[in-house]
C-alpha cells in the first residue's frame, strides 16, 4: 500500500524516446504532448499538498518549466512518469516552504471523468478535501505526502527538512485531526 | 492497561512498524476494548479514503497547457547556456542528487548546497575581515 499512489501515475504511458528528443531538443509541440498528457498528475500533486487552486496552477507550472529544463538529465532507468511525479512534488514543496500560501475558499477540485475513487462509507470528495483543507499546514503536507502518495517517512522528513520523529508526530496528529472532522461530518 | 499506550501504537500498526510482540499485545487489548477498536478500524477508513483520492486525477484548469506553453517559449533551449545564477542552482541541485542530505543531529537533514553556500559566505566575510586587517596594518605601519 506504501507506494500504491506512485506505482498507479506509473501506468500513464511514458513518451516514445523520439517524442523525448524532441523535446529535448526544444521542440515546442513535442513539449506540449507532454504537459497535455501529465497535467492532471502534476496539478494533483500541487493541488493536493497546497490545497488551494491558485497556488497549485502557479506550482504546477513550475514544476513543468523544471522538467522542461531537466529533460536532459533525464535518464530512463525510472519511467519517465515517475521521474516527472517526483520532480513535481519536490518541485511543489519548495513553492510552499518560498510561497507565503493565498486564503482560498474550500472548493472541490474537479476530476478527470472516470477517475472518480471510491472513498468510503459517507466520505465524499467535497467532505474530505474541506477537511484537508482545514489541516494546519504542518500536519497537512506530510499526511499528504504518507497516505496520499505513499511515501516512506525516512523521504518526508527529507523533502520537508524536518526531523524523522517530528514528521511522524504530524502524520499521526494530522491522521487523527481528519478522523475526528469526518467522523462529525457523519454525525451531522 | 491505560489506553493511551495502545492509541499510540495504532498509527504504528497501521504504518506497519510494530514487531510480532507488539502487535500480538495490541490485538490482545482490542479483543476487549471497544475504544480503541472504534479507533483502529476509523483511522484504518481515513487512510484507505487518502490513499483512494490519491488515485484521483485532477483536472487541471482550463487554458493551463497553453500558459504553460507560453512560460516555455520564453525559456532557453534545455541543456543550452543558461544564466550564471540558474547554471549554479542546477549544479547544485544535481550535486544534491549525487550526495544526497547531510544529517544533522536530532533526525534533520540539510541539502548539501546549503551548506556549501554558508560556507562560501562564511569564506567571502573571513577574505574581507582579513583584507581589511591587512589594509589597516599598512596604513599603521610607521615610515
Amino acid at each position: 500500500m506504501s507506494t500504491s499512489n506512485l506505482h498507479k501515475w506509473a501506468l500513464l504511458p511514458d513518451p516514445t524516446p523520439s517524442e523525448l528528443s524532441r523535446a529535448t531538443a526544444g521542440d515546442a509541440e513535442a513539449f506540449k504532448l507532454i504537459v497535455e498528457r501529465y497535467q492532471g498528475m502534476v496539478y494533483s500533486v500541487a493541488y493536493n499538498v497546497l490545497g488551494n487552486f491558485t497556488d497549485a496552477e502557479d506550482a504546477a507550472q513550475e514544476a513543468f518549466l523544471r522538467c522542461y529544463r531537466k529533460l536532459p538529465q533525464y535518464r530512463s532507468e525510472a519511467t519517465f512518469s515517475t521521474w516527472l511525479f517526483r520532480l513535481a512534488l519536490s518541485s511543489t514543496i519548495d513553492y510552499q516552504r518560498r510561497e507565503k500560501r493565498r486564503p482560498d475558499p474550500v472548493e472541490t477540485p474537479e476530476l478527470v471523468d472516470g477517475t472518480a475513487p471510491q472513498l468510503g462509507e459517507g466520505i465524499s470528495a467535497a467532505t474530505l478535501t474541506a477537511a484537508l483543507h482545514d489541516l494546519p499546514e504542518d500536519y497537512r503536507v506530510p499526511t499528504v505526502l504518507r497516505d496520499i502518495y505513499g511515501l516512506p517517512y525516512q523521504e518526508i522528513a527529507d523533502l520537508t527538512g524536518r526531523p524523522l520523529g517530528t514528521v511522524k508526530v504530524m502524520v499521526h496528529r494530522g491522521r487523527a485531526s481528519l478522523r475526528l472532522r469526518l467522523r462529525a461530518e457523519r454525525e451531522d | 492497561m491505560d489506553c493511551s499506550y495502545f492509541r499510540e501504537r495504532i498509527n504504528r500498526y497501521i504504518d506497519g512498524e510494530l514487531g510480532y510482540l507488539e502487535v500480538a499485545e495490541l490485538q490482545g487489548h482490542l479483543s476487549f476494548c471497544a475504544d480503541c477498536a472504534e479507533e483502529l478500524a476509523h483511522t484504518g477508513e481515513v487512510r484507505g479514503a487518502l490513499a483512494a483520492w490519491g488515485r484521483a486525477e485532477l483536472a487541471a484548469p482550463p487554458g493551463f497547457a497553453e500558459r504553460v506553453m507560453a512560460a516555455v517559449e520564453a525559456e532557453p533551449l534545455p541543456g543550452s547556456p543558461r544564466p550564471l545564477g540558474r547554471a549554479v542552482n542546477d549544479a547544485l541541485d544535481r550535486l544534491d542528487e549525487i550526495l544526497g542530505r547531510i544529517p544533522l543531529p536530532g533526525g534533520r537533514t540539510i541539502p548539501v548546497k546549503n551548506v556549501l553556500g554558508a560556507g562560501i559566505a562564511a569564506a567571502a566575510v573571513i577574505i574581507q575581515l582579513e583584507r581589511r586587517h591587512l589594509r589597516r596594518a599598512r596604513e599603521l605601519k610607521p615610515l
